[in-house]
This record gives C-alpha cells, structure tokens and sequence, in this order.
C-alpha cells in the first residue's frame, strides 16, 4: 500500500490523511493486492459536511483499476447545522442500491472512529454527471435538457416515495433519526409528534423575535392537518443542487444524511422552497407534462394539490429550519465564529416571506 | 429587523470570518493586505455606525449657530463678500435645531422586548383558537392584527437586507 501525493493533512496520531484512506480502502477491500490514492482535494459547496475527492488505483490479481471517491466528514460538533450519523447514511444509501433502481453512488462505509479523520467520515462512490445543477435554468448552457432530467428527476422521487419503507428504514434508524420524540407508529402519530417536536423548539432556537412567523407556522400547521398519505422513506434535503446529471438523465441522488420516515409531500414542499431561494425552476419541469408536482401525480395518483404543497412547503421547510435556527442561534450567541452561521440569516429571509404569503398575512405579496 | 444580531453584530461577524476563513487561504501578500483594509474599513464603519446619527445632529446644530456666528462677527463690514456671509447666517443659520436621535442600544432593547410579546401573543391565541367557539373566531381576528403588523416588516427586511441571486454558495 502506498501513497503518491503530499500529504495535506494529518490526524491526532500524525498519520496522513492519504495513508489513513489506503488503510480505509484496504479494509473495505480486501481482496486489493495494493492501492495507491492521489489527487485528495476538497469540494466546493456542502454546507453540512466536509467533502474531499480523491482517486484510487486499486489492484487485484494483477489487473489495475482506478476507482473514484469522495470522503464524506463531519464538521466539528460545534460548528455543525445537522447532527446525523455517517454510518446511518451508509446504510440507508447501500439499501437504497439494493432495493431500487435510483441512481446513487455506491457508499463503501462509514469510520466513526474521530481518530482516524479527524471526525466520523464515510468513503462513496464519485459519480460522473454534472453537479452545476443551475446549468439548467434561466438560458443557461444545458437549459436544453432541463425537462428530460426533471421528468428523471421526478420518476426517481417516485421510486423513493413508493419503495417499501421497511427495505430502506434498516434497523428503523430512520424513524427517529434526530432522537426528538417522533412517533412514525401511524401518519397522525407523526404529524402529531413533528408539531411538538417544531413548538417545543422554538423557544430555545428564536435567536431573535423576527423569527416568529415560524412559531405562527408552526401552529396554524397544527391547527390545520390535511389529508394523510402513507410514510414513506423521504430524502429530507430534496433541493435543486442535490442531484448530478448528464445526458438528459440523473446520474446520482446526492446527500442523504437528512433522510427519515416521513411525509413524501414533504420532499416536494423542500424543493419548492429551495428552488425559490435558489433561482431555479426545477417544479416547472418537465413542461409537456405541465410541472413536477403534475407529472409526480400521474405517477403516484395521490393527486396531491397545490394547496396542500402550500402546507407542505412549510412543514418541510421546518424540518430544516430548526437545526438551521438553532445554528444561527448559536453563533449570534457567539459559541462558535462561522460565518456561514451568520450569512444564513440573509437567504433565510426570503423563506420568512414566502411563509407570509402560505400563511396569508394581510399585505403579504401574492 | 433584527436585533439579535444586529449590524454591529452582523459587521463583526464579517470581520471574524475574514480573519479565520478567508486570510488563512491567500496565497497573494498583496491579496492579504487588501482583505485586511476591507477589516479596516468595517471597524470604522461599526465604530462610527453607533454615533452616526447624533455626530450628524450635534454637528448641524452647531453648524447653524456657527453660521450666526460668524455673521454677526462681520457686523458693519461692507462688500458682497460679507452681505453673503450675512445672508447665510439669516437664512441656514437661522434653522431650528434639530432634537437629538434616540439612543439605538434602548431602542434596540425595547424593540426586542414588543417583539417577544407579540411572539407570546400568538402562542396565547393559538391556545384560544384550538379551544374553538366564539372566542376562537375573536382569537382569529387578534391574530390577523399581528399577521398584519409583521408582513410590511418582513417585506421591508426582504427589500433591505437581501440580494438577487439566491442562496449562495449551492449551484
């Protein structure tokens, strides 16, 4: 096992990060004769882990083959907008593999020992595809293929939606992945149990009082339950720049560690509020079909209403919005110095007003 | 708007993330050197951002009396030169004093504490609208009031304090 690049970083024993990945690999792999990693270099982008790309030349039984990879680590506690478990992402994504046809790439599994990279990491699969998601909107250089890889798009979150959930809940980890309460023993019981979970939050997390549409939010949601769906397994940060495509097809369904048992409306609701604040349109594609919600419908047949996204943009938007208030929180109350924690005040702006309209606050803009 | 953080608060935090998460990465001394006059120019604006407003009022105040001032010192005196003098100090100097601004930190403290009781309003009113009857429509109805009071807030927040092109740093 060798390693051919300088090495950049080194853990608490003063290995290299290089030599600790050969050692990953080799153990993962131990049908490998030798491997050899190069080019390790972070990622651009992430907001909630630290993500490193790398390549590997792995040889067994004479023949060499080069493999690529991204290491996939956990901020440091302090600074971290999710708490989730790299090793419950590593599960969920290897079901995924073996129960669906959705692509996703390949997870070889998690370290949770912080020693070894400095922080719990998991190794996957780098996918080929384009990440430069917002390539396809507003005229830009692959507006072309926006409706054939947001018909793929939405056929994908079908399959997801509509996957047996005990194949992809492994161990029923992913009831209660936060540890807060949620009850996923019947749809009522979660909804009922996300409400507490969401007003119980709030006082702790509010850093200001401008805040307070998501308490109003959070109890007009309550007041108002729609119509139940079946759970399903959701991938809890469905947003435009969670995919990679290629071709006029998704080639990976990135990011999963926000993934839990949950409403699928919840998933649409995510990506309608994202696509607002990203300046994308991925819910107005694929235009033949009249738009992803249409298209999701006549492949479901819950003909889930405007309406009732609507709801469902603010109860997914929650979902995120806590641990990401709470993050706020703690860097106004100066726990930790990120300034991501601080520049998440302004975007966050645009999700206040678009509840104001959900909600139908006198004056709100249409 | 927010109080917590506010702008002092929001200037500083640029400042700190300059210095642990932009400096570390320049390779460039002159890069260097330019992001720390950018931390330059952001103290000063949040060392003068808190005096501003009344810097500005005590400094016009003594501005007009300095006008008058030196008017009636050119008492007597002939030619254009002084007739201009006197004018300016009969005419801008002659403006009423403007009241001191209102201290911001008390201003700030007391905007967060109505804030917290609106906050507290609509968690009582959700209390009275879940009970139901008549008291839930009058519930409704207090809760419109502060629905009507936030949305011309956020929407001010939202023209003053955010820019086009989203969310950065996702692609």
């Amino acid at each position: 096992m060798t390693c051919d690049t300088i090495p950049v970083a080194y853990n608490a024993l003063g290995v290299s990060m290089e030599q600790q990945l050969v050692s990953f690999l080799q153990r993962v792999m131990p049908d490998a004769d030798s491997v050899r990693v190069s080019g390790f270099a972070p990622i651009p982008g992430g907001f909630s882990r630290e993500t490193f790309r790398f390549d590997a030349v792995v040889v067994r039984d004479g023949a060499e083959e080069t493999l690529a990879f991204i290491l996939r680590k956990n901020p440091p506690d302090v600074v971290a907008l999710l708490q989730t478990s790299r090793e419950v992402e590593h599960q969920l994504i290897e079901a995924v593999r073996a129960h669906t046809t959705i692509p996703v790439s390949r997870s070889y599994g998690a370290e949770m020992d912080t020693n070894v990279f400095g922080e719990a990491a998991m190794l996957i699969e780098r996918m080929h595809g384009s990440g430069q998601t917002s390539n396809l909107f507003n005229e830009g250089p692959d507006a072309h293929q926006a409706d054939d890889v947001m018909r793929h798009l939405c056929e994908v979150l079908v399959e997801l939606h509509t996957t047996d959930l005990a194949k992809l809940n492994v161990g029923g980890q992913l009831s209660d992945p936060r540890g807060v309460g949620i009850d996923t023993t019947s749809w009522d019981a979660y909804m009922d149990s996300t409400f507490e979970y969401y007003i119980s939050s709030y006082p702790s997390i509010a850093y200001d009082p401008a805040a307070m549409v998501l308490l109003d939010a959070s109890l007009t949601l309550r007041r108002n339950k729609p119509r139940p769906l079946p759970l399903v397994l959701v991938h809890g940060d469905f947003n435009p720049a969670n995919f990679l495509y290629q071709d006029g097809r998704v080639t990976a369904l990135i990011d999963w560690e926000n993934s839990r048992v949950g409403d699928p409306r919840e998933d649409l609701g995510w990506m309608v509020a994202m696509d607002n604040m990203s300046n994308t349109s991925v819910m107005a594609h694929p235009t033949d079909e009249g738009g992803f919600l249409a298209y999701y419908n006549k492949l479901t047949g819950w003909n889930i209403t405007p309406e009732e996204l609507g709801y469902f943009i603010m109860f997914g938007t929650m979902n995120i919005a806590v641990p990401v208030t709470d993050a706020v929180r703690r860097r106004a109350a100066k726990e930790n110095e990120v300034f991501l924690n601080l520049y998440l005040i302004q975007p966050s702006i645009s999700t206040l007003i678009a509840f104001t309209q959900l909600l139908g606050y006198p004056g709100a803009p249409a | 708007m927010n109080t917590n953080p506010g702008m002092d608060g929001m200037i500083e935090g640029v400042i700190v993330g300059i210095t642990n998460e932009l400096i570390p990465f320049l390779s460039n001394e002159k890069a260097v050197a330019t992001a720390m006059m950018m931390q330059s120019i952001l103290q000063g604006v949040r060392q003068t951002l808190p005096v501003y407003d009344s810097y500005l009022v005590l400094e016009h105040n003594d501005m007009t009396a300095t006008l008058r001032t030196a008017a009636a010192a050119l008492d007597g005196v002939a030619g254009d030169e002084a007739a201009r003098v006197r004018e300016r100090g009969a005419t801008l100097g002659a403006l009423a004093d403007l009241p001191a601004p209102p201290d911001s930190t008390a201003v700030a403290r007391a905007y967060n504490e109505l804030g917290r009781a609106l906050e507290a309003n609509i968690s009582d009113l959700d209390v009275i609208q879940r009970a139901g009857g008549a008291d839930a429509a009058a519930a409704d109805k207090a809760l419109a009031a502060v629905r009507g009071h936030l949305a011309p807030r956020y929407l001010r927040d939202f023209s003053t304090f955010t820019l086009a092109g989203g969310f950065i740093g996702r692609s």
